[in-house]
């Protein structure tokens, strides 16, 4: 039934929306219009915000990376931050589910108030949000994606920086090495049909690697891989594929080794894009499934894969030397173990320190983005390749060196010296990249301009 | 599900749409002298307009000098569906969900309210210009009887977007402030082409005898039977996927059929081809189970449940618009169907969309199938419908669902670009010469949210479509109480200051009103035609 007005019996309630309406009126008058002050900077503190999957079926290996980069900026601001400011990381779990994603990201930017985001994980989650981040101007700094339509159009995203080189300049990589390598052997694929995939095999064919549909290409739907990938597997076998490459997410690349053991597939070599052969990641599914990390180590031990930074085995490096010992003092995740996600994770908040660090005292949402864009060459960080930033990309990473997986999960060089390879994620040729790396400082903060 | 209730509307109304006779008409007669009658403090009068259509006035003993005019949305022109009304429907903002109004608490605020039957005799249905002259007679009345009153505000919802627009720009002196509730931007040619495009859609993919848009425009009885009939053949599809969930294989076309790509890829791409939320009374778009085993799938159910929903107001209501412009007024054959799915959708919903493969498939065969050529002058008054200037000056708050499944949020966006344009254009005509006063941004956009989850399942496991859904933000016209009653007091205030509040007062009045969004960049995802 309808209400009826009526003055006889005025509750407590409706007394009390009558004042809120009179404060109300107020308080449209009263209070200014919101000032020019850039959100999440004051004079103490700069707030960050991050985005990715901490709990659920996509969690294993990337949940530690939000820890490490915590970590990292808790050293800085033991040496006193940034221009005097402490940097303050706010993490959302969206648990790999966009519309998480979505009102995470809403929490992000109208509850927490954040600077700017960085480090996001994941490219369906992201692809969820990327265009409203870029409409409010919020800087989205260092994504976690690699794949290349969020970077290569600046004018389409001018605020997002890519954190990773991109699966199609990877797959180019790759693709080189296979062509040189592979090519008395049937060399097949597995992906999924979704962006990540798409950029793998475009990368391949510009390679000059290129797959049958339905013989040497096998294709999931990204999220089915739980339910096994024997169909797939079981066509590239009929096909006598006995080189296969993978561009797919780690728990696809699980789930792949298991239907190929399962129907007893034992293809000479596999393939795989670097986010899908996190060792971590990877040990942790098959894990679950019952599989003991020695086993697991054995499967993946002869996997071919790429990396844009040293691996977290090569405890010589000066990089990983300093992250490592970081990440003993200051990370208070609950699985604070070194590995790739773990170095990822520091080199985002070095890379991010760096930008802070660049952009100056005067901190605003455009003038970081104005640096980013114009100082590549100042943002040095541990990876083995610049930082392709520029007017006409976004990209991160455009370099990358070939290993493969031995006994104890670590990437070790194909070639020795190491090569690293450069390229675009257009059609540029794969070339040797002759890069020095500058050195990081005593202290392991960024040293800029 | 509303489905079945759906269906059971749909009986009654093909009952009672043989019995209408020729339309009615009544001579216009003088506007008779209001009856009042005063209890609890509260005179109300009633009186009929110069049409006969009824009004309805309420003056509370407080009165502080505010007061409103309520314009309710569409009803249907053939009676049937509902009841035709005797007399005023709504006298202040009703929800559709609850049935509750916030007239108690106008009244003890001191406000003034009033309303008329929009829908009287003949004037059912997309009766827009009929009802500009209404409302502009109502409020005449009101003035000569109440000097009282100093501020007007206009306001309503749904259809009242496109009377209220073209109103405050015809008559700008009969409205302090504006208010549009879940409204149509005026222009109702963009999401009309949507709401077509969803049966072309489903013909192709699901039921090829299915004529949808092209069946409509017909005058009279037969063109309402012959739209009654296009529903009938989508309420169909749309009971067997309740049931099914669309888990089958697509049948049609020819060329997809043994593909293995489940009909509810084709349904999902429905919805996002035509702007259809991903969230629903019942479903968020997030939530999973074993049945429902990813979030896409939710949204699948969410568009289904959505598409439901609105189907037999969206079949009527663009049955009333065609009997204006004249059959065919559909045409597809400069659509882009790719074009229409937003990048962000592929990526998000791909495993619902069963992967790049199946996307690409759907949407060859969609671009390769027949399209709909319209009639030339029926689609040129279809695009010219309810066009508006969007230069009044009047602060005008527009209050919007994040999910609504009939007006979708991107009117509201819409609105907004539209009085942005004339703005920032006065805005440097104003710099250049700096003569007269400074143009003001006076719009304000409000969202009411969603909860970030609330999806329940059966014992099942299967979605519970029939508890309670969401206590904000889906639905239509379903503002809870609070928020309509906030959104009543801004407008109030602001026909007294001629301003719009401030993003700041928004802010903190969102952490006192459950599910009122404080963000004042909000901006929900765009209507899919722009038609101009």
């Amino acid at each position: 039934m309808r209400n009826r007005a009526s003055l006889s019996k005025p509750s407590r309630g409706l007394v009390a929306s009558v004042a809120a309406v009179l404060a109300g009126a107020m308080a449209f008058t009263a209070v200014p219009a919101q000032g020019a002050s850039t959100p999440g900077v004051s004079d103490t503190e700069i707030v960050l915000g991050m985005q990715l999957p901490q709990t659920g079926p996509a969690s294993p290996g990337y949940n530690k990376v939000d820890d490490a980069m915590r970590a990292y900026f808790d050293y800085v601001n033991s040496k006193g931050g940034v221009h005097g400011r402490s940097i303050k990381l706010v993490v959302k779990d969206d648990a790999y589910r966009a519309g998480l994603t979505v009102s995470t990201a809403s929490a992000l930017i109208n509850k927490d108030k954040v600077f700017a985001m960085v480090g996001s994980v994941g490219t369906q989650t992201h692809i969820s949000v990327i265009k409203d981040i870029n409409r409010r101007g919020i800087p989205d700094l260092f994504v976690n994606s690699g794949y290349s339509g969020f970077y290569t159009n600046p004018k389409k995203y001018p605020t997002t920086f890519g954190g990773l080189g991109t699966y199609t300049v990877e797959a180019k990589i790759l693709g080189k090495y296979i062509k040189e390598t592979f090519s008395k052997n049937t060399v097949g694929i597995v992906y999924q049909t979704d962006d990540f995939g798409r950029n793998t095999v475009e990368g391949l064919a510009t390679a000059g690697v290129t797959f049958t549909p339905k013989k040497t290409a096998a294709t999931f739907i990204a999220g089915t891989q739980a339910g096994g990938l024997d169909a797939q597997m079981q066509q590239l076998k009929d096909n006598n594929v006995d080189v296969v490459v993978v561009g797919a997410v780690a728990s696809a690349f699980a789930a792949a080794v298991s239907s190929a053991n399962k129907i007893g597939y034992k293809p000479a070599k596999w393939i795989v894009i670097s986010v899908g052969a996190d060792a971590t990641t990877f040990q942790t599914i098959l894990g679950a499934r019952g599989i003991a990390p020695a086993v697991s180590a054995a499967l993946l031990a002869g996997t071919i894969s790429a990396s844009h930074a040293p691996a977290p085995g090569e405890e010589n490096d000066e990089f990983v030397k300093a992250f490592k010992k970081i990440n003993d003092e200051f990370n208070k995740g609950p699985d604070k173990r070194w590995d790739n996600n773990v170095l990822q994770g520091m080199n985002i908040g070095y890379l991010m320190t760096s930008a802070l660090l660049g952009t100056g005292k005067n901190l605003t949402r455009p003038g970081i983005i104005s640096y980013v864009k114009n100082n590549a060459a100042k943002l040095s960080s541990a990876a083995l390749s610049p930082l392709g930033y520029g007017a006409k990309t976004h990209e991160a990473y455009t370099g990358f060196w070939i290993g493969q997986y031995d006994a104890t999960t670590t990437l070790k060089p194909v070639d020795s010296p190491r090569k690293v390879w450069t390229t675009d994620s257009a059609k540029g040729p794969v070339t040797e990249l002759k890069y020095t790396r500058p050195a990081i400082a005593a202290d392991a903060l960024p040293k800029v301009g | 599900m509303k489905i079945s209730r759906m269906r059971k509307s749909i009986a009654t109304l093909g009952a009672a749409a043989l019995v209408v006779t020729l339309g009615i008409t009544t001579a216009p007669t003088a506007a008779a002298t209001p009856t009042c009658t005063t209890a609890a403090g509260v005179e109300t009068c009633k009186g009929s307009l110069a049409n006969g259509a009824g009004y309805e006035f309420r003056m509370p003993a407080n009165f502080k000098g505010v007061m409103f005019f309520w314009e309710h949305g569409f009803r249907s022109t053939y009676p049937g569906v509902t009841a035709v009304p005797k007399g005023v429907e709504e006298i202040t903002p009703t929800s559709d969900l609850t049935g509750q109004n916030v007239t108690k608490e106008m009244m003890l605020a001191g406000y003034g309210v009033a309303a008329y039957d929009g829908t009287v005799k003949g004037l059912r249905g997309w009766n827009n210009t009929f009802r500009v002259e209404m409302l502009k007679e109502v409020i005449d009345i009101a003035m000569a009887k109440y000097p009282r009153i100093q501020k007007k505000v206009v306001y309503g919802s749904s259809q009242a977007g496109s009377i209220i627009t073209p109103f405050v720009e015809k008559y700008p002196t009969y409205a302090d402030s504006v208010g549009i509730m879940a409204g149509t931007t005026p222009s109702i040619a963009n999401s009309l082409q949507s709401a077509c495009d969803i049966f072309y859609i489903l013909s192709v993919f699901a039921d090829p005898t299915i004529k949808g848009c092209s069946a409509f425009g017909v005058k009279g009885v037969p063109g309402h039977m012959a739209s009654v009939g296009e529903l009938q053949k989508v309420v169909a599809l749309l009971t067997a996927w309740s049931k099914n969930l669309g888990a089958p294989g697509l049948e049609f076309p020819a060329a997809l059929k043994g593909s293995g790509i489940p009909q509810r890829s084709a349904l999902l791409l429905t919805g996002l081809l035509t702007g259809v939320p991903t969230k629903s009374s019942h479903m968020d778009g997030i939530s999973t189970n074993a049945v429902i085993a990813e979030h896409s799938i939710n949204a699948t159910v969410a568009v289904l449940q959505n598409i439901g929903a609105a189907v037999a107001t969206g079949v009527l209501a663009g049955q009333s618009i065609s009997e204006s412009t004249g059959p065919n007024f559909y045409d597809n054959t400069q659509t882009n169907w790719a074009a229409l799915l937003d990048e962000g959708d592929a990526g998000r919903y791909n495993l619902g969309l069963s992967g790049d493969e199946a996307i690409a498939g759907m949407l060859g065969v969609l671009s390769a199938a027949p399209r709909v050529t319209g009639d030339a002058a029926a689609v040129a008054k279809f695009k010219a419908l309810d066009k508006s200037t969007f230069t009044s000056k009047h602060p005008t708050i527009l209050l919007t669902l994040e999910a609504d499944r009939l007006v979708f949020a991107g009117n509201t966006a819409r609105y907004v670009d539209k009085k942005r344009e004339v703005y920032e254009a006065e805005l440097a005509k104003w710099e250049a010469s700096k003569k007269g006063p400074k143009p003001i941004w006076n719009t304000l956009s409000l969202t009411t949210m969603t909860p970030e989850t609330y999806t329940k399942f059966t014992a099942a496991g299967l979605p519970d479509l029939t508890g309670p859904g969401a206590p904000s933000g889906v639905g239509h016209q379903t503002f809870t109480k609070k928020q309509t009653k906030a959104w009543v007091d801004m407008l109030a205030v602001a026909a007294r200051s001629g301003k719009v509040p401030t993003t700041k007062y928004v802010e903190y009045l969102s952490t006192k009103v459950p599910y009122l969004s404080g963000d004042s960049d909000y901006r929900p995802a765009d209507l899919k035609y722009n038609f101009g």
